[in-house]
């Protein structure tokens, strides 16, 4: 078998049946911030803006790398990020300026 | 009816939903919030949607999945409307469901034990369950529920006898699966709400039996 049909046989997302490491009974309560983005997945599915099929292939789309190195909820975010450019729906530069608001924001009122 | 069209019967404040900690947020938080208040800009979703949502997913929890399992065990009629249409019973029930999937309620007998798995990514029974635990989103358990699933049980301290085959129903973005375990042995007498109180989220995944009540 040639060393590249492995990898397409097996996107990142498919892999069911191949060898793996004991299971480890990890759970962790959501952060406020996981749960909110989990909130907007459903508000996004419920407006046929992105389902969750989309979100999926969106996630297998980032690559073995990031979706190796990202958490659950971080992939979340970057796809939602990139689904909406691909469709139009944000612009990266509207993106990147909002979040430059937001991280001044918080700046400017630490927390007490 | 569904539940994101609901109109709300009580007071919002209108304060941010974040909540103020010592720690700065993260890019990907950081990134969130800019999403949601795009997209509330733009108005393709309204300010009280994802609020809403979050008191949904607070809103349901295994506990919804036992009342479902407790009542099949002392309600034939309800069990096989169940096992038939999972989503109506439910509903019937009166859990809503927010979203557009199929449920497939799956039973275990003396002859068949059944595992539920999205290898693919972390689809779940979400309305009846709640949020899947981590393990259940993670490598080992998507990648060897399917192949090894009598060696990924003993890793939950399940032991399913030789004669009982095991099935492992792997979920999609459409179709969802939820475990109806046996009823355990000495609850002969107890009430609907106790047999509720025995039934755990991971029983209801498959991963683990319910133990005989001495």
């Amino acid at each position: 078998m040639s060393s590249t049909e492995m990898l397409l046989k097996r996107l990142p997302n498919d892999i069911g049946g191949v060898p793996a490491d004991p299971i480890v009974q990890t759970d962790h309560p959501l952060l406020p911030w996981e749960k909110r983005c989990h909130a907007l997945a459903d508000v996004l599915d419920f407006h046929k803006i992105i389902n969750s099929e989309e979100k999926r292939r969106g996630v297998e789309a980032l690559g073995t790398e990031l979706i190796g190195k990202l958490t659950y909820y971080e992939r979340w975010a970057a796809v939602f990020a990139l689904i909406l450019f691909e469709k139009g729906i944000l612009h990266p530069e509207e993106l990147a300026r909002k979040m430059a608001e937001v991280q001044g924001r918080h700046q400017a009122e630490p927390a007490s | 009816m569904e539940e994101h069209d609901h109109s709300h019967d009580h007071d919002h404040d209108h304060s941010p939903i974040e909540s103020p900690g010592d720690v700065p947020p993260s890019y990907y938080e950081v990134m969130e919030t800019s999403l949601r208040e795009l997209l509330i800009e733009k108005q393709l979703i309204a300010p009280g949607e994802i609020r809403r949502q979050l008191e949904v997913l607070d809103s349901r929890t295994p506990a919804l999945g036992a009342k479902v399992v407790a009542r099949a065990w002392v309600d034939p009629e309800f069990r096989s409307r169940l096992l038939e249409d999972g989503r109506s019973a439910c509903e019937d029930f009166g859990i809503t469901f927010y979203d557009d999937t199929k449920l497939i309620v799956l039973e275990n007998t003396d002859k068949v034990h059944n595992l539920i798995v999205c290898t693919l990514c972390s689809c779940y029974p979400r309305p009846v369950l709640g949020l899947p635990p981590d393990w259940y989103k993670a490598k080992p358990y998507r990648a060897r529920a399917v192949k090894e699933p009598r060696a990924v049980l003993k890793e939950f301290g399940t032991q399913i006898p030789e004669d009982v085959e095991i099935r492992v129903s792997d979920s999609t973005s459409m179709v969802r699966y939820l475990v109806l375990p046996r009823r355990p042995e000495g609850t002969k007498d107890f009430t609907e709400e106790q047999l509720a109180g025995l039934v755990t989220r991971d029983a209801m995944i498959g991963v683990i039996t319910i133990e005989p009540v001495n």
